[in-house]
């Protein structure tokens, strides 16, 4: 920058002096010598800058610069080699405070052997391109002092052996280590990484290797966390208190390796207490602690994700297949949802909310829930079960969140639609047995449906609820009609639309004859009405409540219409055999015998009485009025006897009716494929049909392949003539 | 009116017999790395009592004179200079101080292109012209003159030149105020290449070597330029045996870290201007008329295998919209979103990077003002006579960047564009009879011009804001 005026000065300061005075440069140095050695001696204050500097000056400008630095560096090295003698002399603990006390000279020495030289900084330095006088005073230091035999190693040991030490529970003197580590890094990065850091890494390796060892011998999974939990906070602590901020990461990688990574596998399967124990006890605390932990370890939080997932599929699948717990469906659901809650809660204490595990915990779910294939129907009987008491302990905020962790669980089904058939079953029942409790939960379970699977899978379901509304406002305006003729009992018609509702032909029975009368008017009366219309009486599913006297005492029975038509065979008759009855009502065999049962044999509602006593209904049985029947209440509720699970023949034949279902939703998804593709080969066929019905069941590729069959039959496709895996669509 | 306070914070010098009395303030603002400042530091202060310190006085064995104008600039943050007091005094005292900076500072402002005023012009000695001038950081300059270049310093005294074994030179970059990098003509003989000397000593320091195939070749270095952020030095190479391209190296180690041969289709080992864009972290080399028949500006991305990022050529490009224009200078602008090239009419244009080279629609021309077409003929009107029977020499206009501003150099003068339309704003013309301008350079605050005729380069610098 300026060093070219040095130059031309130099012509003129050659004319006057230099020559003059051979000892010019000896005599100048002697003076800037003895001035550093008073400096060193902590005695400047006789010294006068003005004369040091303008002397350095004169040095410089004479061209004595190389040799100046040349003697600066020797004489450097003379007092460096001096204060190394007394610092090797000190003995054990005074040695690092004796090397920080020289340091600390050292360093105040060099910034006033620096301002003296200032100006040879600046010329000779820069132009000559060599280390600039406080640098290369630290790099004497480093190299006279800081790399001395007998210092260098002894140096190291002291802060490894002190911060071992510090490990172990003893207090040490942190200022002094903050200040040692500082005068490393103050001699340059490399020096601090290569003198201390590296060494302190590799101690620390062995050390947590050792010490996790230990740990992993004696301690269960838990507790070994919270140990390394808090050693990784300890060398924090450590490196914020004397250490460059660099090294926080290293340290921690080290203890991350030592103590977390190389024992995952075993803390993770420790027995007893590993991370299953921690999921079976509900240990958030402990979770947490390993969720945070593992988070540092490559593959931590996948181990723990996979380690979870198997184990919710092993309990659940446990949980499914158990014969004892699939005899309550009620109970069943009921233990879904507690398992569902608890990891929804551990997932969400312990694991922050962690994406990546609610989605494993799902897959979980829907893995095993899956595999029991009466899933649908529990969890329908169970939404049944809740809606049908729901308001009775519980408010409607308690139904609703019921009913939303429901809905969790309907999600993991892939047999939608087998859930649909069992829920409109049960919806059927519940509505028209006048069983509902709460209408609003009626309606809201149906939008979570519509929501969740679309407005096609609730459209027959909303279906069922208008028919109720429109029936009832039937029912009024018949009697509006027929006012005046009061006698005889009254009739309250339900009108199902064919198809809305999970209605079996049936042969109706013969109704007692007051109920025909009744019921042919109210025939003519709809039938009046709507044009067009076929209506079919469902005595399979009504009610009735008839009044009744037992030896004087009055009751009102509420019966099915079954045994309605059964106890007014009794207005006529006191006794009557099964073939009687049969005969008389036509009621179906299996349904008969049910209602009789009920009529019969149950405790406290015997209002017939069977000849001979026994629990089973036999051809041959005679039953007869019971005019003995007592009961404290005057409503008597004559339920009958009904298997709120399916039988094991009812299931078959659930199953096949859903086999028949998904017939045509089948073919109508290949169309509409085929439709837009024109040309497709099979396996695309199938993976293109499973996507668009997953939402609402899991085809099986055998059925698909067999109505592409019926569909190629019927002149929909036709097989490609020369690939024979493609088809074709025929338009 | 004032009371009297006895001493405090006051300091009594005495410089050469004369008396000062100054505040400890006023000297430590010099800094603690300057004479003044070391000297009233605690350090060599902590003898005694601190009322001692008061009634002693400094003793400095120095020119009073020159120490008045030095504290006044303490004082003031402006710089004046009594007319008995030369620049050569005045610096060397300022050294002796460690004020030197703080005199330079004081000296010129911050570049404004609107504001420059010619200060100095230094006479060219050498014969033959001047290929290129160069603006060193910290304020000097070097011009190129076939086989040599000469080296100024800031106060424009001379240094020693520079040459390569006397090989014609190409092109010139400071690396730092105190390093100048040389880029020579290969001759049968060897000698050519690129190499890095002292700015202040003249003195070689390295050669930077192209190897390919792991065997140093001979080649000849057309352009120069250095990304000061990674430290990589770039020069256009044409080696012997046709390996063109840009060789790349590391300036610290010395060693060449790349060549991006020139792949088919672009000019790189030939081009005439290199140019490090830092926002965009690229090259941008210009292969240009007369060098070429037709002109190629590429962007290249040294992060990238592929090496071109962006290119446009006026190849192909339909006769009668070019009505014969040849790009013949081009520059990158500071916003690193557009390049800004300029024709034989002393036509600007510009180009837009952000988008694809000739996809962008190419430049979009922009027709000069009326007078700057007039500087032009005016310029050829005061030809000197001995140049209209003279050899047809030509300059060809130059282009530069700086501070938001757009430099061109046409004929004699140098216009000034600024705004965000580049507006013409200054027109900037220097010695007499100097003949056109070859070239100009900018840098540590200065505008150096390169005139052809008799090799005088002309300082341009922004004087120091008004007292009032």
């Amino acid at each position: 920058m300026s060093s070219q005026k040095k130059r031309t000065l130099k012509i003129d300061a050659f004319k006057h002096k230099v020559e003059a005075d051979p000892k010019f440069f000896d005599k100048s140095w002697k003076k800037l010598e003895d001035a550093i050695r008073e400096i060193y001696n902590h005695n400047a204050s006789g010294l006068s800058f003005e004369e040091l500097y303008r002397t350095a000056y004169n040095l410089v400008l004479h061209k004595h610069g190389p040799k100046l630095y040349e003697k600066l560096t020797e004489n450097l090295k003379g007092h460096l080699k001096e204060m190394c003698r007394s610092i090797e002399d000190a003995q054990g603990s005074l040695f690092l405070e004796e090397l920080q006390r020289r340091w600390a000279d050292h360093n105040k020495a060099l910034q006033m052997i620096r301002d003296i030289l200032m100006y040879m900084d600046r010329t000779f330095i820069t132009s000559s391109k060599k280390t600039p006088v406080f640098d290369l005073g630290l790099e004497l230091w480093r190299d006279f002092v800081v790399h001395a035999p007998k210092i260098y190693g002894r140096l190291v040991d002291t802060l490894l052996e002190l911060i071992h030490r510090e490990r172990m529970g003893e207090v040490i003197n942190r200022g002094l280590m903050r200040s040692t580590t500082k005068m490393l890094l103050d001699l340059g990065s490399s020096v601090y990484q290569d003198d201390f850091e590296k060494h302190f890494l590799e101690v620390s390796a062995s050390f947590y290797s050792g010490e996790s060892q230990q740990f992993i011998e004696c301690c269960d999974c838990g507790e070994y966390l919270k140990k390394s939990e808090r050693r990784l906070a300890e060398e924090l602590e450590r490196v914020s208190q004397y250490m460059d901020a660099k090294t926080a990461d290293k340290i921690t990688s080290v203890v991350d390796k030592e103590m977390l990574s190389k024992h995952m596998q075993r803390l993770i399967h420790m027995e007893n207490s590993g991370l299953v124990n921690m999921f079976v006890d509900d240990k958030h605390e402990d979770l947490s602690r390993m969720y945070n932990l593992f988070k540092r370890v490559p593959d931590g939080h996948s181990t723990i994700r996979s380690v979870m997932a198997s184990h919710v599929k092993e309990s659940g699948k446990a949980l499914v297949s158990d014969p004892e717990k699939i005899k309550d469906p009620i109970e069943f659901v009921q233990r879904l949802l507690n398992e569902k809650d608890k990891y929804d809660e551990i997932i969400s204490v312990s694991f922050s909310n962690d994406k990546t595990f609610q989605n494993a915990l799902n897959s979980s779910f829907e893995n095993f829930i899956n595999l029991n294939n009466r899933s649908p129907e529990f969890i329908s009987l169970f939404v049944d079960d809740k809606l049908r008491k729901g308001v009775k302990g519980a408010n409607e905020e308690d139904v609703e969140t019921v009913l939303d962790k429901v809905m969790m669980l309907f999600r993991y089904l892939q047999e939608k639609d087998v859930f649909e058939k069992y829920y409109k079953q049960h919806l059927a029942k519940r509505l028209l047995s006048g069983k509902t409790t709460s209408d609003e939960a009626e309606r809201s379970m149906l939008v979570k449906l519509k929501t969740e699977c679309g407005y096609q899978f609730t459209s027959k379901l909303e279906g069922m609820f208008n028919d109720l509304k429109t029936s009832h406002d039937t029912v009024q305006s018949f009697y509006a009609n027929l006012s005046g003729d009061t006698d005889g009992p009254t009739v309250s018609v339900q009108i199902l639309t064919t198809g809305s509702w999970p209605t079996q032909p049936c042969t109706p029975c013969k109704l007692p004859p007051e109920i025909v009368d009744i019921s042919e008017k109210f025939r003519a009366f709809y039938l009046g009405t709507h044009n067009g219309r076929r209506l079919t009486w469902q005595t399979n599913m009504g009610n009735a409540d008839i009044k009744a006297t037992f030896g004087g005492r009055r009751h009102e029975l509420n019966v099915s219409t079954y045994q309605m038509c059964v106890l007014m065979l009794f207005n006529s008759a006191d006794g009557l055999t099964y073939g009687d009855i049969e005969q008389a009502t036509a009621i179906p065999h299996a349904d008969l015998k049910r209602c009789l049962q009920s009529l019969a044999c149950v405790k406290g509602k015997n209002v017939l009485r069977k000849e001979p006593m026994s629990k089973d209904i036999s051809d041959n049985d005679t039953f007869y009025y019971n005019d003995k029947f007592t009961s404290k209440l005057v409503k008597v509720k004559i339920g009958t006897v009904v298997a709120q699970k399916e039988t094991e023949p009812e299931k078959l034949e659930t199953r096949q009716r859903v086999e028949e279902d998904r017939k045509p939703q089948i073919e109508a998804a290949i169309v509409r494929i085929m439709k837009s593709r024109r040309v497709l080969d099979h396996n695309s066929i199938i993976t293109e049909v499973t996507k668009q019905l997953q939402s609402r069941f899991l085809p099986n590729p055998v059925v698909i392949k067999k109505r592409i069959e019926s569909l190629i039959e019927r002149e929909f496709l036709e097989r490609d003539k020369v690939d024979r895996k493609m088809y074709r669509y025929l338009a | 009116m004032c009371t009297p306070v006895k001493g405090r914070g006051r300091v009594r010098l005495n410089v050469g017999g004369r008396m000062f009395e100054t505040t400890a303030a006023t000297l430590a603002s010099a800094g603690r790395d300057t004479m003044l400042g070391a000297m009233l530091d605690a350090a060599w202060n902590n003898s005694d009592c601190t009322v001692a310190a008061d009634e002693e006085e400094y003793f400095i064995d120095r020119d009073p004179d020159c120490f008045a104008v030095l504290l006044d600039l303490l004082r003031t943050g402006s710089l004046h200079v009594p007319p008995h007091v030369t620049d050569r005094f005045l610096c060397r005292e300022a050294l002796y101080y460690g004020l030197l900076d703080a005199v330079r500072a004081a000296r010129w402002g911050p570049l404004d292109g609107d504001r420059l005023c010619l200060a100095a012009s230094v006479p060219g000695t050498a014969t033959g012209d001047g290929t290129a001038v160069r603006a060193a950081p910290d304020g000097g300059l070097c011009v190129a003159h076939g086989g040599a270049v000469r080296v100024y310093n800031w106060v424009l005294e001379e240094r020693r030149p520079v040459n390569l074994h006397h090989a014609p030179v190409n092109d010139a970059a400071y690396l730092d105020e105190s390093t100048l990098l040389l880029a020579a003509r290969d001759r049968p003989g060897g000698g050519g290449g690129v190499a890095a000397f002292s700015a202040l000593t003249g003195d070689l320091t390295h050669r930077y070597r192209v190897s390919h195939d792991r065997q140093v070749r001979p080649f000849t270095p057309g352009a120069l330029a250095f990304d000061p952020h990674r430290g990589n030095i770039f020069a256009s190479c044409k080696g012997r045996f046709n390996e063109y391209g840009i060789g790349v190296w590391d300036s610290t180690a010395g060693e060449q870290v790349g060549f991006l041969y020139e792949p088919p289709g672009c000019a790189l080992g030939d081009a005439d201007k290199l140019q490090w864009i830092d926002g965009t972290g690229t090259l941008m080399a210009a292969t240009m008329f007369p060098r070429t028949d037709s002109s190629f500006i590429s962007l290249l991305d040294f992060r990238d295998k592929n090496g071109v990022a962006w290119s446009w050529s006026d190849v192909g490009t339909p006769a009668s919209s070019m009505e014969d224009k040849h790009v013949l200078h081009a520059v990158a602008m500071d916003d690193g979103q557009s390049l800004c090239v300029i024709n034989q009419y002393d036509d600007l244009g510009f180009l837009d990077i952000r988008s694809s080279g000739n996809a962008s629609g190419g430049v979009r021309w922009r027709s000069r003002s009326k007078l700057a077409a007039a500087t032009r003929k005016k310029q050829k009107r005061n030809a000197p006579p001995q140049r209209a029977h003279g050899e047809e020499e030509t300059c060809y206009p130059k282009l530069a960047a700086h501070g938001g501003q757009l430099f061109a150099s046409t004929g004699d003068a140098i216009s000034v564009f600024s705004g965000p339309d580049y507006v013409l704003t200054s027109t900037l013309r220097g010695s007499d009879g100097a003949g056109a301008i070859c070239d100009f350079s900018i840098g540590g605050d200065r505008l150096f011009a390169l005139h052809d005729e008799v090799n005088v380069v002309d300082v341009w610098e922004t004087p120091p804001a008004p007292v009032i």
